[in-house]
């Protein structure tokens, strides 16, 4: 599986709880719509230094970066590649 | 009394260029904003707003919740702030409770718009962002068009203000009513204690639909100061980030807030030097943690503060200098504010003495709009039966030990276990269910619910997550899920909710 299916299957089960892949469209902002909160962010991060051997710096936790499941993916994307 | 808007008024007139609200990349001033305000309040008249009649705003923390709130004022209506993160579930008996004649919304809220389809076609709609109306509605430009001038009502102390819903919609709802009498008192105290004045400043991140951000966000206008909005936590270092650019004076959080920044951010690496106060509010925060935060920003005065909606906000403050000395203490009353202690007979506590907090003051609720029998139960003689239990030593200082009520305070939010049991209650394989608090780092408390489930029935955590997603805000959804036999009940068939909160793994049913 890559790394933006695994993200987010994720973020489905534990911030929509489904496994309806149509319920979060990859570009959707997990912020505006109330997916992800500030706690919430913290558990992704980590589930994304674990799962992806990255490690996320201050500086990199950005909307930028993580809003939506296409920017995380293209975020892990880049870590892994650099 | 002078009004919280013939303050702004004042303001806008005696400085117009004087920077009010930021928000992202936008700015408004205190002429705009009072401009702006006169200019709502002429379309609420000309829409058919009358005086006293509700307008429910459902809005994030934005400029136009604020124009929307003192423009109600101007029209001599009830501003009603809404959870603009509820569900249809909550948002439409509020509506029908509170008999809103107007909403606001943004033009995207589905929840919203859910709820005022519900409602009716009667219902006076104000849209914020886009610009499709249709149906009737007015666009937020549209809204703020017209030039009008306006000036403060005078005379109108103690008629109706504002309503703020503390709980769901289990039983009656409970609508705070709060005159402005109320307001400017308790905005007169604050503003005393914390010496606040034109050259103040303040990110506020805290709601405008709760008391605390209400309270906030009053007391800055009514001094003249800056107010600078960031919409969430989500981020922590990019607010702290906004602290340091904006070199604002002030800062206001819940425990989870400051538990946030100290835990995430790295606060040594920021300029900090501007901050005069922190004030903390919304539940206990360890006295380790203020300890913490004194010490990553040694030279911001930390006001320890203690109130609840049904007295605005505000009851009492811990002078900062007291603070090593009285550490646990809430404080002592806000001027104006008496607060007694009171044992189980009725009778005044002596010092030491754990009992009931009980409030008086220019700040203490009219009662809860149309809910005279929750109104008797906690007005009596003049004084607010607040349902938190403590004592006052012999200095005077207050220590809370705790609530009478199962009210779970999580992050910044209050949630009453009977919304969640009610929701979760409608799930055919749920025989019977108990939701509590369990104590949580960070949060302070997150929501356990303990399922038994119904016989033969076949459920999982993830199952009952998605059941309360759809009919719940996110964070009304309990976090910690376990499946049992039976609950613990007393003789009388009570649910035993202190067992409840012993650990216990997770596990799925049957």
């Amino acid at each position: 599986m890559d790394h933006k299916k695994q993200i987010k299957r994720f973020v489905l089960e534990n911030f929509l709880f489904t496994d309806d892949e149509n319920a979060l469209a990859n570009g959707d902002s997990l912020i505006q719509k109330g997916i992800v909160d500030s706690t919430g962010m913290l558990e992704l991060i980590s589930h994304l230094e674990e799962t992806c051997a990255i490690k996320v710096e201050n500086a990199e936790m950005i909307p930028a970066n993580f809003d939506s499941i296409d920017a995380i993916g293209a975020f892990v994307a880049r870590k892994l590649a650099a | 009394m002078r009004s919280l808007s013939s303050r702004l008024q004042h303001h806008a007139l005696d400085e117009p260029g004087r920077r009010a609200i930021a928000e992202g990349e936008r700015r408004i001033d205190y002429s705009s904003l009072w401009a702006q305000a006169c200019a709502f309040a002429q379309s609420l008249e000309s829409s058919g707003v009358s005086r006293g009649d509700r307008v429910a705003v459902i809005l994030s923390n934005c400029i136009e919740a604020v124009v929307a709130c003192y423009g109600c004022w101007l029209a001599e209506a009830v501003v009603v702030p809404l959870n603009a993160q509820a569900r249809p579930r909550d948002l439409e008996p509020w509506l029908r409770h509170c008999e809103a004649r107007c909403v606001v919304h943004a033009h995207d809220h589905a929840d919203a718009q859910a709820a005022c389809t519900a409602i009716g076609p009667d219902l006076i709609r104000i849209l914020v962002g886009g610009h499709a109306t249709g149906h009737g509605a007015l666009s937020w430009e549209q809204a703020i068009a017209q030039s009008a001038t306006a000036n403060a009502p005078e005379g109108n102390d103690h008629a109706l203000a504002m309503i703020l819903y503390t709980s769901g919609t289990t039983g009656a709802p409970k609508g705070v009513m709060l005159s402005h009498a109320n307001l400017a008192a308790n905005v007169d105290s604050i503003i005393g204690y914390l010496e606040l004045n034109k050259d103040d400043s303040i990110v506020t991140v805290l709601p405008f639909y709760y008391s605390y951000g209400q309270s906030v966000l009053h007391t800055h206008l009514a001094s003249g100061a800056y107010l600078v909005i960031e919409q969430n936590l989500v981020f922590p270092h990019l607010m702290v980030e906004t602290l340091a650019r904006e070199k604002v004076s002030g800062f206001s959080g819940v425990p989870s807030t400051f538990l946030l920044l100290l835990n995430r951010v790295p606060l040594a690496d920021y300029d900090l030097s501007s901050l005069r106060y922190l004030t903390q509010a919304g539940g206990a925060m360890a006295p380790a943690v203020a300890q913490r935060l004194h010490e990553a920003i040694p030279q911001a005065r930390l006001f320890i503060m203690y109130g609840q909606t049904e007295a605005t906000a505000r009851l009492a403050w811990l002078p900062p200098e007291r603070f090593a000395e009285k550490q646990g203490s809430v404080g002592i009353p806000i001027p104006g504010v008496e607060l007694e202690v009171r044992t189980e007979a009725g009778t005044v506590a002596a010092a030491l003495e754990v009992g009931e907090v009980f409030a008086r003051g220019p700040n203490v609720m009219l009662g809860y709009w149309r809910n005279p029998e929750a109104s008797v139960g906690v007005l009596k003689d003049g004084w607010l039966k607040t349902g938190d239990m403590g004592h006052i030593d012999a200095d005077g200082y207050l220590f809370l030990s705790g609530r009478r009520s199962d009210m779970i305070k999580t992050g910044a939010h209050r949630v009453h276990p009977k919304d969640v049991e009610e929701v979760l209650a409608e799930l055919p394989e749920v025989g019977e269910v108990a939701v509590l608090g369990v104590d949580d780092d960070t949060l302070g408390q997150v929501i356990k619910a303990v399922i038994v489930c119904a016989p033969s029935a076949v459920l999982n955590e993830l199952k009952v997550k998605a059941h309360c997603r759809e009919r719940l805000a996110a964070y009304k959804i309990p976090k910690i899920i376990t499946f049992v036999d039976s609950l613990p009940k007393t003789a009388s068939g009570k649910v035993r909710r202190t067992e409840l909160s012993k650990p216990t793994v997770s596990q799925e049913a049957p």
